[in-house]
């Protein structure tokens, strides 16, 4: 469970190939996520219309379409804040099943998020970051302060660890959120648009933390307007309209040499 | 969101000081506040008028000769304690002192009180003295009565001038009102004083006083026929010296407390002292005043045997139980630790051993919750021989016959019965409440269909009725060679009243967390334990704070109804026990007047302190 890849601050040719900017060969690599024809419905209303996807280990995926387009459902079906009705996901090969255990294993192993933070505004940031490890991971409180004034200094902000959410602006929330994440040392990060609710003056330094961590070799799921970043850091993009995967290609053939109708309207309306 | 700052650090900004808004003179603010407009200052006028009648009314009700204020000065002891045995006297000013040992100490570790500016009690004390001087030109005083008042008031505004000039005065070292109470520190500045000093000096104002002004006694003697002792022109000895002593005992613990708080571990020892406050209401009550005589062949052969069963065995089995590890078997052992708690109700049995396996099965379906390391585990035991402990040694102590002997079904009556029921009611209903929120809101819905039912039925039924059957007809239904004394009933049937309507409170704080906490705890892989208890409660309770206050507010007036089951609570005492002494017949309005100002004066201090801890837990608010 914690082999090399899986833990962030070593580096493999993988992530030294990511770090030089370069298209990455990843079709040797085992799949940490598979989805099958996966449907959802809210009522009458189609969420997700069989998406089927497969994502590699250190694989970072950019998942792009307008509102509504079932983006965000489709990402917060892998750890199960969605049920999904039809099809399969299996995460690290455990399947999602409505049984709890394989559902808390799954979230154990997955990182998340949110757009709006969602941090605990009645605990320090030390204890937001520090109190999964303790009663999910069963880690020695010792131990997992450790941890997270490591973790606080590596998105940058270790002198606000005695402060309150509250007290913190957007971005250094955010950075404290992908802290807490990384506090249980996931194999798999997902990102529910981490920066749709920041000023533009602080988004940048939520993009930054990231692109570190893509670096560094985490499989990672980005759901983002960010056109920059997607560019930039990651192997695969996935274009999605009405619940289904439109489009899915490189960053530099995306961009450059879109093959569906959809995608050019999509891309001449955001370039 | 406002904090300015960047990825390379936060940036230096000049600090530029707000503009000073100039505050009005006395005079532009009245024109401004109170006679802005011709309507405005014809309200002005009628309000004020309409208050100057009612203060008029008042003050003639309360300083009219016939009034017989002697009765409650008199009948102090009645209404705190009632028949408790004079001889036995020791046994209530201990526990007082215990109390007040504690409130020391918490004041000191809790670092209690906040400065207030000298000037601003200076101020406050005029006010007093002008208000004084005012409501003595209303009051219908004879001329005599009327001049020393007025002199009183002219010593009151002039003390608060003094202090007022003193603090103008730049001398940095003294706070006068500090030399004068010895009941707290001044501030260092010397131009401030910490309201613990000022609630020192107004403690000691209370227990001079009790030298001074001549109180009477009212106490029971030989044959328990209640008696008057009237000493008009002195004052009743056996009061004023244990109170001098109390003032002195709670000003050492403070001392106390300050001095250790600095080299103890705070978070330790908070704890601790929350623990003692809330194992000293069971233990005073059942050992100090109930004073048991235990019978020792009884206890070690049945029900230290009985304690050492459980503590050897729930220990094994929880630090089992505690192990991460363990995972699943331990849950589906835990549920039948909880089957044979239930099964244990069909047998004929000692009702200590029924109790202790239905709190074994609490503490081990918990448990995986609380699954961790050695540390973690070790603190889950030690907390489970503690509960097991404290509760053995209690429901051993309420098995045994009391020694204290007084005429009547309870020993203790008044103010003391207000509180205790008060107190248990409160320290039982809260968990209750939270589980029966927990329970309606759950996604299970036998737990949500009886927690509704539950619920539901209990908020229809009148309070009253709800005492009149446990203290009458449960004792019916108990199984035989089951006792439960009729306050324990009480306290029961209250309990689940109070849970009924705490538990909507917290419900409404359950429903003000939004969905984002619950999927940012379930995203880390939290159980809907962890969920619950780390999460979910933490942020609900806050948010229910002022409805909660509320309510223990509510059942703390609610004894009152204690009286109809015959119980002597303080206003029962006040309105048919006082108005019937032969000395002071007819004195109702007067006690039931004074009793409604204790009340007040408890009511008034939870609900400040429900201010001071919303104020302390909105740190972490946005």
């Amino acid at each position: 469970m914690n082999d090399a890849a899986s833990n962030p601050e070593t580096s493999s040719p993988a992530a030294a190939a990511a770090a030089s900017g370069q298209t990455r060969d990843l079709s040797g690599a085992r799949d940490m996520i598979v989805c099958e024809d996966v449907s959802k419905w809210y009522g009458d209303f189609q969420a997700l219309d069989k998406v089927s996807a497969t994502i590699k280990e250190q694989e970072v995926v950019v998942v792009l379409g307008p509102s509504g387009s079932g983006k965000s459902t489709w990402i917060r079906c892998i750890n199960r804040l969605e049920v999904h009705q039809e099809g399969r996901i299996v995460v690290d090969d455990v399947e999602l099943t409505n049984d709890m255990r394989n559902i808390e294993k799954v979230r154990s192993e997955v990182g998340m998020v949110f757009q709006q933070f969602n941090l605990f505004p009645h605990l320090t940031i030390r204890d937001n970051v520090t109190l999964a490890p303790i009663w999910v991971r069963k880690k020695p409180r010792a131990e997992a302060e450790e941890q997270a004034m490591a973790l606080l200094e590596r998105v940058g902000i270790p002198e606000q660890a005695d402060k309150y959410p509250g007290q913190l602006s957007g971005g250094q929330q955010q950075r404290v959120a992908i802290a807490r994440a990384l506090a249980m040392e996931p194999r798999i990060m997902l990102f529910d648009e981490p920066t749709s609710a920041l000023d533009p003056e602080m988004i940048k330094e939520v993009l930054d933390v990231m692109k570190t961590l893509a670096h560094s070799g985490m499989t990672m799921m980005v759901v983002t307007h960010e056109m920059g970043f997607a560019k930039e850091v990651a192997d695969r993009l996935i274009f999605m309209e009405d619940g289904q995967i439109v489009e899915q290609n490189t960053p530099d053939l995306f961009f450059s040499n879109p093959t569906e109708e959809r995608t050019k309207l999509f891309l001449s309306q955001i370039l | 969101m406002s904090e300015l700052s960047s990825t390379t650090g936060n940036l230096e900004v000049p600090y530029t000081p707000p503009p000073v808004t100039p505050k009005l003179p006395p005079r532009e603010w009245i024109r401004a506040n109170l006679f802005s407009s011709p309507f405005n200052s014809t309200l002005t006028v009628v309000s004020g008028l309409v208050i100057l009648g009612i203060l008029r009314g008042l003050l003639s009700f309360l300083f009219n000769p016939i009034r017989q204020w002697d009765a409650t000065a008199t009948n102090l002891r009645l209404l705190m304690t009632q028949a408790y045995p004079e001889e036995q006297y020791i046994r209530v000013w201990v526990s007082t002192a215990v109390i007040l040992i504690l409130s020391g100490l918490s004041l000191a570790v809790w670092r209690a009180g906040s400065a207030v500016p000298l000037s601003k009690v200076g101020r406050n004390l005029v006010a007093t003295g002008a208000t004084m001087a005012l409501l003595t030109l209303l009051a219908p005083f004879s001329a005599s009565a009327t001049v020393q008042w007025l002199i009183a008031s002219a010593v009151v505004a002039a003390g608060g001038e003094g202090i007022r000039r003193f603090s103008a005065i730049r001398s940095g070292s003294v706070g006068s009102a500090g030399s004068v109470g010895s009941g707290g520190s001044s501030g260092d500045d010397g131009r401030t004083v910490t309201t613990l000093t000022l609630l020192g000096v107004a403690l000691t104002g209370l227990v001079v006083s009790l030298w001074v002004v001549p109180y009477g006694h009212h106490s029971f003697i030989l044959d328990r026929t209640p008696r008057v002792m009237a000493e008009p022109g002195t004052v009743a000895m056996t009061t004023k010296l244990p109170w001098t002593v109390m003032l002195v005992i709670l000003v050492a613990a403070y001392f106390l407390g300050r001095s250790l708080r600095d080299r103890l571990p705070t978070n330790a020892t908070r704890a601790t002292l929350l623990v003692s406050w809330l194992l000293a209401p069971p233990v005073l009550l059942y050992l100090v005043l109930r004073d048991p005589s235990f019978d020792m062949g009884h206890v070690l052969g049945t029900d230290l045997p009985i304690f050492g069963a459980y503590a050897v065995g729930g220990a094994v089995l929880l630090s089992w139980l505690t192990r991460p590890t363990t995972g699943e078997v331990g849950r589906i052992v835990a549920a039948l630790v909880l089957i044979v708690g239930f099964c244990l109700f069909l047998q004929p049995m000692r009702m200590i051993v029924r109790i202790d396996m239905l709190m074994l099965a609490c503490f081990a379906l918990a448990a995986p919750t609380f699954a961790g390391g050695q540390r973690a585990r070790r603190r889950y035991v030690v907390g489970w021989l503690g509960v097991l402990g404290v509760s053995s040694w209690l429901i051993t102590a309420i098995n045994t016959p009391s020694t204290v002997d007084v005429p009547g079904d309870f020993f203790m009556g008044g103010l003391s019965l207000t509180l205790l029921v008060a107190i248990f009611t409160l320290v039982v209903s809260f968990p209750l409440g939270i589980l029966l929120a927990l329970a309606r809101t759950s996604t299970m819905p036998i737990f949500r269909l009886l927690a509704t039912w539950f619920i539901e039925f209990v908020r229809g039924v009148p309070l009253i009725t709800i005492l009149i059957f446990f203290s009458i007809m449960v004792p019916l239904f108990l199984p035989r060679g089951m006792h439960l004394s009729e306050l324990a009933a009480v306290v029961v049937g209250y309990s689940l009243f109070s849970a009924a309507y705490l538990a909507e409170n917290v419900r409404g704080g359950l429903q003000s967390i939004t969905r984002g906490q619950h999927e940012a705890a379930e995203a880390v892989g939290m159980t809907t334990g962890q969920k619950t208890v780390f999460i979910v409660l933490p942020q609900a309770l806050r948010a229910a704070i002022p409805p909660l206050v509320g309510q223990c507010i509510g059942v703390f007036k609610e004894t009152s109804l204690l009286a109809i089951i015959g119980l002597f609570d303080v206003l029962y005492i006040a309105r048919a026990v006082m108005p019937n002494q032969t000395e002071f017949m007819g004195s109702t309005r007067e006690n039931v007047l004074f009793v409604s100002l204790i009340y007040w004066i408890f009511a008034y201090q939870m609900s400040k302190a429900s201010q001071r801890i919303e104020k302390r837990t909105g740190l972490g608010e946005r």
